[in-house]
């Protein structure tokens, strides 16, 4: 399986180069994608010094903290958008005819995707770890790594679960740009700015609050008045994304089991 | 894998699918009734298929559209489940053991291919390579055979996008037996070929099974594949098996009519010959249908050329293409024949 998985890799990478052209406008869209959201960011706290007590530096690194996850989610699972779209053709069949587990086999179809986004946003992160005056050491690493880490479970886990509704025959597609904006929109600020019923979806609900928010006040040593939480529910980032990828998982599991009784 | 001598490859007994789908009532209060208490349509695609392929052999497996080849065939690979019946395929039950199974089949599905559309054919296999752990070695040899064979060593670099279908077609051939799979299952692989990619196409299966003693297994509306690559064949209609024998004995029990094709060398109006019927004539050529349990073809010939002047006599056996039309409209009676 491993092997399968370096040679889905060395093959995603040399169509990198093989297709430059492609990859440049990739770069270029990415680039401009975020970089349009946070040329936004910085000309909204022109007018606000400060938004619920945070900074714009911090603000920064509250963007750079999703950015990164995101992109992580990005370069490894983002084959699971195409889901709905291989049940509706047809295409899902040959998943079934290889002797590995159908969601790693959707993960590992060459798509181009590539890591570029990531890259990107590792780089982001530690320019924007510098600039919120992020205390540095080895813990606070770690800690950025697993709550990116993290994070790119919780957005798998959202998008795996959407997916797999599509076993059912319903259509998703919808439901999957709701989430997404959801996703792009409110994550951009500190929730403790949004009312209590949208507060409570990001945090309980679709827990992107702990992609970048809750993990943020923690790192920047700032309480948390949203929820009256210790910050240290910032460190549970990790334990989500695992447990909500896991569920989702379990999700998909009992579509497949449905896929194979109505075969479509 | 290998089991014990005697069983037969693949074995279904009573197989079974029915599909359930929810059926919608008309009218806004009908939608609301099927969300509280639905109606449900049963569909039986398969209604007790019971088989036996031993190792080695090439069937094909035929049947209109909607008689449930592809679902059987989907049960067999491991896609579907079951709704009922028994099914073994090298001693492992396709749908509790996917992966195992997987292993042991390789698959065409005529209709979409198996590789990845951006990527060069080669890269195709190298990810396969990888996916069944297939030694360096082994994979050269198996990759230089079936360039060859296939004559794929013009476009093995291209980008399958940018392929024709019939170069796609042999690609998802060799893709399918790169990890040498003792079963191949086909369905529909030469559908919209055209004559050299069909040929180039038969050609790697017969010598597949010939040489590696691939059993394989093909579904096809093309009987000419049929007719040219299986010694036996399994007939399906609306979900049952209708005639499982050799192509000889179906030929033998419909196509009894032969056709005796003349040539006169003047117009010739309403010919006649006895023990033959007219079928059809356009004044200089004419067609007499004749059955070949009760005639001798060498005495209508005799008789023909008799009573007109001809020019050109051929008999015309039958093809199974109108044999199997045949069956179909006006049903099987072999099983009470030959009972």
């Amino acid at each position: 399986m491993l092997a399968a998985y370096l040679q889905y890799w060395k093959i995603n990478l040399l169509t990198m180069a093989e297709y430059r052209a492609d990859f440049f406008m990739w770069l270029g869209f990415t680039i401009v994608y975020h970089g349009t959201a946070l040329a936004a960011l910085a000309v909204t706290m022109m007018r606000f010094p400060s938004m619920n007590g945070w900074s714009l530096r911090e603000m920064f690194f509250l963007y750079a903290l999703w950015m990164a996850a995101h992109e992580l989610h990005n370069a490894l699972f983002y084959n699971v958008m195409y889901v709905p779209e291989y049940i509706r053709e047809g295409r899902f069949d040959r998943f079934f005819v290889r002797p590995f587990d159908t969601l790693f086999q959707v993960l590992t179809v060459p798509s181009r995707t590539f890591p570029d986004g990531f890259i990107l946003g590792v780089v982001t992160l530690a320019i924007a770890t510098g600039v919120a005056h992020v205390h540095l050491s080895l813990q606070t690493v770690l800690v950025i790594a697993a709550v990116v880490c993290g994070g790119a479970g919780i957005d798998l886990g959202i998008s795996l679960f959407v997916a797999s509704l599509s076993f059912w025959t319903i259509r998703v597609d919808t439901l999957r740009w709701a989430v997404m904006s959801l996703e792009q929109d409110f994550t951009r600020y500190p929730i403790s700015i949004y009312t209590r019923a949208v507060r409570v979806v990001l945090a309980y609900i679709l827990p992107f609050a702990f992609m970048n928010y809750f993990p943020a006040s923690y790192l920047l040593g700032k309480h948390d008045a949203a929820f009256g939480l210790s910050p240290q529910v910032g460190l549970l980032t990790p334990l989500i994304g695992l447990l909500w990828s896991g569920c989702s998982y379990l999700f998909w599991r009992i579509g497949i089991n449905r896929y194979q009784g109505t075969g479509s | 894998m290998a089991k014990s001598l005697g069983v037969p490859l693949i074995v279904t007994r009573e197989l079974r699918k029915v599909f359930r789908s929810a059926k919608r009532s008309p009218g806004p209060l009908g939608a609301l009734r099927g969300l509280f208490a639905p109606v449900y349509e049963d569909r039986v695609a398969v209604a007790g298929v019971s088989m036996e392929i031993e190792r080695g052999e090439l069937v094909g497996y035929i049947g209109p559209n909607g008689a449930g080849k592809s679902t059987t065939i989907k049960m067999l690979t491991g896609i579907l489940v079951p709704s009922g019946g028994e099914i073994a395929v090298a001693g492992i039950v396709p749908h509790r053991k996917r992966r195992e199974n997987a292993r042991n089949i390789g698959v065409v599905f005529g209709q979409r291919t198996q590789l990845s559309w951006d990527l060069p054919l080669v890269d195709s296999f190298e990810l396969l390579r990888a996916i069944y752990g297939i030694p360096a070695d082994r994979y050269r040899r198996s990759l230089d055979d079936f360039v060859e064979l296939l004559e794929m060593g013009d476009f093995l670099r291209t980008p399958v996008s940018q392929l024709s279908l019939g170069q796609r077609m042999r690609g998802d051939f060799a893709a399918a037996m790169l990890h040498e799979p003792p079963i191949l299952y086909l369905d529909e692989p030469t559908i919209g070929l055209d004559v050299v990619a069909k040929e180039a196409i038969r050609t790697f299966v017969e010598r597949v099974n010939r040489e590696q003693g691939t059993t394989v297994i093909l579904t096809t509306h093309d009987l000419a594949d049929v007719e040219r690559l299986c010694r036996r064949i399994v007939l399906i209609d609306r979900g049952r098996i209708i005639f499982d024998g050799p192509i000889e004995r179906i030929k033998n029990e419909y196509g009894r009519e032969r056709t005796l094709v003349v040539r006169f060398t003047e117009p010739t109006s309403a010919p006649a010959i006895p023990g033959a019927r007219l079928e059809a004539s356009d004044g200089i050529t004419a067609r007499f249908v004749f059955d070949r349990a009760s005639q001798r073809a060498d005495r209508l010939v005799r008789e023909v050329s008799e009573r007109y002047s001809v020019e050109d006599i051929a008999i015309e056996e039958p093809e199974l293409e109108g044999i199997i039309r045949h069956i179909y409209t006006q049903g099987y009676a072999g099983e009470e024949r030959s009972a």
